[in-house]
């Protein structure tokens, strides 16, 4: 059974970067662009995701947001939900925490690290 | 990759001509904060992205623009005429250096850092400068402090602290000290919890929040502090290393305290020296960098590996491959007799064995991009002695493959890089008239699907006329008029020997000798080789390899007395059948979940003679791309790793076998190759059909 990930990024080559890595490694990749768009492709999805990824700056609806909304849903209460960040960000960070995020990335990361911290979330 | 850096690519062009859509509007209105907000949010995706893609000048550059912005967002400052006008010149620069990150244009180089200057102006004139500005990538040394003091409970989520420590060792230059609970080293401990600490000095050139990165997932329950003794790297001050006790289990963790004592204690000078070596790095150029950076990494690799010649490499496997068969012997021989002691032994041999084949033949995996270099200078010279101009471009270099298999693809990769400069490809003046980007381009690339290692050679030339192929195989008399024929199996005649599609015959190809010998070469590996081509548009030739030609996964099969062995990755399913369903049936198809599939019984391919045949038979399924063949044996016993040993030359021009291997009773069983098997049945419906 392959898990599933959904990753939202308004960010085409990171979508498609992150959403490359994570399928050549074997998950199924959902993809979002923006926090609407993924609560919507969340919502219409029959299975379940093992993990959701999130960029935090995003026009309609940004990542916090996203997080907020997911927290709601008491499939979702506690799925992992990463986000990705710039190191600029460190009150983002905590802002995304509160929200119900379990962890973040910073950008630039590498396939290596990515797929390593997946893999440890996701367990 | 190619393909996302063109995502990439494409995206930012959208991002460029976003950003400038919304400036040319705020030109008219400066106060509009959603437009603001647009130019901010695009220039922040264009950061991220750009980072991702390794283009670390571009992200900089963007950094310092987005910086602007956040703080017209903030309304710490006004957007004023100046700061559009910088963006705008900031823009057009951009578009020009996201093509090739690197900036090989010295003018561009320049421009870059005055424009830089000039965005680091605009900030400092508006704020004074600022803490999160960016001036280029500057690097300097911290050295942190971390205590890491996991929860008692941290094994039972799961996680492993020591992979934590790993990961911060992998900062940069560290000290580690562990600290066992006193008293707890007894009997009474419970091995389920964590009474262990690290400090860890740490030197590394990131700031703080990589190392909080990694201990994302344990903070809320670990103590974890981390703090900043020294923004030099400490470690390398002798006057303090010195003073650190030796970092085994016996010594004591240094505190927070002693060390900050000791850092206060260090003369000035020590610091001076530091510093200047550290400022003496920065001044030396990007190229130099490289080189040094290279230097540096072939030193690591001198201490990290051996070189070894390849006929060790090859008697080591040899060896290993002995001991797996003995080893067989053993485990076979141990299940017989009942002698628990013995089949503990055998058990542990197996395991042994086992790690040991697995280690041998990772040993005798090689990168491919050794051979892929090669093809780099050929296709440079042929391309001239052409007078074609062609870009040559690899991919998945990093792919590992079995010496022995990259050794005999040499050959034939070659054949088929010439035939596409040679064939496929135009001259640049049909290129240009045909509305073709000037510049052919052939691909050469590699990856792994499955338990197979695919080769692909793509080129953007004239591609395969299928109607061409097949008027030529009629007047060569290898299929007749009213053959029927799909595209595929008419791109695979030019595989069959004498077959060549030349006008003429040139210095490099078309002498009709080559394309069947590339196949044969590719078989010989146990490899399949596929052609796709569209006219006008290109061709693509896929290679299809095993990891390993030494060590094949099968599945043992039986009939009568004899043993088989069909490799795991061509078989589809198993299937459980009355022998009598066969028996009655003139066109050898059988029915398999509604599918008419043709099939080969075994039994008498290799004429076993037998009155009473049990009354069931397995049926494996065998499949390739294209073809489906069952194949009907007695009985299945179960998965095998075969060692793969060659068959005398006697079996040399059989189409079943691709080689033998020894079983655990000493007996020998043939390995069926499953492409063979399928192309020889297929041949033969055709003849009957």
């Amino acid at each position: 059974m392959k898990k599933n990930i959904l990753i939202v990024d308004d960010s085409e080559s990171i979508r498609e970067l992150v959403g490359n890595s994570l399928e050549n490694a074997g998950y199924h990749v959902l993809k979002g662009i923006n926090g609407k768009d993924g609560i919507e492709v969340l919502k219409s999805f029959d299975d379940t995701v093992s993990l959701i990824i999130t960029d935090l700056f995003m026009p309609e609806m940004d990542g916090i947001d996203l997080i907020k909304e997911v927290r709601k849903d008491s499939t979702y209460k506690f799925v992992p939900i990463l986000m990705l960040t710039t190191e600029s960000q460190a009150e983002k960070k905590l802002e995304g925490k509160k929200a119900g995020a379990t962890g973040w990335m910073v950008k630039p990361f590498e396939e290596g690290k990515l797929l390593r911290i997946v893999k440890k979330v996701i367990r | 990759m190619e393909n996302l850096h063109s995502v990439y690519l494409e995206e930012a062009e959208d991002l460029f001509s976003r950003i400038e859509e919304s400036l040319l509007l705020l030109e008219k209105s400066p106060d509009d904060a959603s437009l603001i907000a647009e130019v901010f949010r695009s220039m922040h995706t264009l950061k991220g992205s750009s980072s991702m893609y390794g283009s670390n000048k571009v992200a900089d550059f963007v950094h310092n623009l987005e910086t602007i912005y956040d703080r017209v967002r903030g309304h710490e400052i006004d957007l004023t005429q100046d700061i559009i006008e910088a963006t705008f010149k900031s823009l057009d620069h951009l578009k020009k250096i996201v093509q090739s990150p690197d900036i090989p244009d010295p003018i561009d180089a320049k421009y870059h850092e005055k424009l830089t200057a000039d965005i680091l102006g605009l900030l400092d004139e508006y704020s004074g400068g600022g803490s999160s500005i960016k001036q280029g990538s500057v690097s300097t040394k911290n050295t942190f402090f971390v205590s890491f003091v996991p929860d008692k409970n941290i094994f039972k989520n799961g996680t492993n602290p020591l992979l934590l420590i790993d990961e911060l060792r992998d900062l940069g230059p560290s000290r580690v000290y562990t600290t066992i609970k006193k008293g707890l080293v007894s009997k009474k401990a419970d091995p389920k919890e964590c009474h262990t600490s690290w400090d860890i000095i740490l030197v590394t050139e990131e700031d703080e929040n990589p190392i909080q990165d990694v201990f994302i997932f344990v903070e809320d329950t670990s103590d974890i502090s981390i703090e900043k003794i020294a923004d030099v790297d400490l470690l390398s001050v002798s006057q303090f290393a010195s003073k650190l006790p030796s970092s085994d289990l016996s010594s004591k963790s240094p505190t927070i305290k002693q060390i900050k004592k000791w850092v206060s204690e260090i003369p000035q000078e020590a610091f001076e020296n530091i510093a200047e070596e550290a400022t003496e790095v920065e001044e030396v150029t990007e190229d130099e960098k490289g080189e040094k950076l290279q230097r540096s990494h072939t030193q690591d690799e001198a201490i990290t590996s051996i070189r070894v010649s390849s006929d060790k490499l090859d008697e080591l496997m040899n060896q290993v491959s002995e001991l797996v068969t003995t080893q067989a012997g053993l485990s076979l021989y141990a299940e017989n007799n009942f002698d628990p002691v013995l089949n503990v032994i055998a058990d542990n041999v197996e395991k042994l064995s086992r790690q040991l084949r697995d280690i041998a033949f990772e040993m005798t995996l090689i990168q491919i991009s050794n051979l892929f270099r090669r093809f780099n200078r050929v296709t440079r010279d042929i391309s001239t002695q052409l007078g074609k101009s062609v870009k040559f471009i690899t991919e998945g270099g990093e792919t590992e493959l079995d010496k022995k298999i990259i050794d005999s693809l040499a050959d034939p990769l070659m054949h088929l890089i010439r035939n596409s400069l040679d064939h496929g490809i135009e001259s640049t003046e049909e290129r240009i008239k045909l509305g073709k980007p000037e510049k052919g381009t052939i691909k050469l690339s590699s990856y792994y699907s499955g338990a197979k290692v695919y080769i692909q050679i793509e080129d953007d030339g004239r591609g395969i006329d299928a109607q061409k192929i097949r008027e030529k195989a009629i007047s060569n008399r290898l299929i007749s008029k009213d053959d029927d024929l799909t595209e595929k199996e008419i791109y695979d005649l030019i595989f069959m020997p004498g077959f060549s599609m030349a006008k003429t015959v040139t210095d490099i190809s078309g002498r009709g000798v080559g394309m069947d010998v590339v196949k044969k070469n590719i078989l010989d590996i146990r490899g399949d080789i596929t052609v796709e081509s569209k006219i006008g548009k290109g061709t693509k030739i896929i290679l299809g390899l095993p990891l390993t030609l030494s060590v094949i996964d099968g599945l043992l099969v039986k009939v009568e007395a004899t043993s088989f062995v069909v490799p795991l990755v061509d078989i589809k399913k198993c299937f459980e059948i009355k022998r009598e369903e066969l028996s009655n049936d003139f066109n050898e198809l059988i029915t398999l979940e509604e599918e008419k599939i043709p099939y080969l019984d075994l039994r008498k391919e290799f004429l076993i003679k037998d009155e009473n045949p049990p009354e069931k038979a397995s049926i494996i399924l065998l499949e390739n791309e294209e073809n489906k063949i069952a194949v009907c044996v007695d009985a299945i016993v179960g998965e095998y790793q075969a060692v793969l040993k060659p068959v005398g030359k006697y079996y040399r021009n059989q189409e079943f076998v691709s080689g033998a291997t020894i079983l655990g009773d000493g007996s020998i069983a043939l390995v069926l190759d499953a492409y063979k098997i399928i192309a020889r049945k297929i041949v033969k419906q055709k003849k009957s059909a």
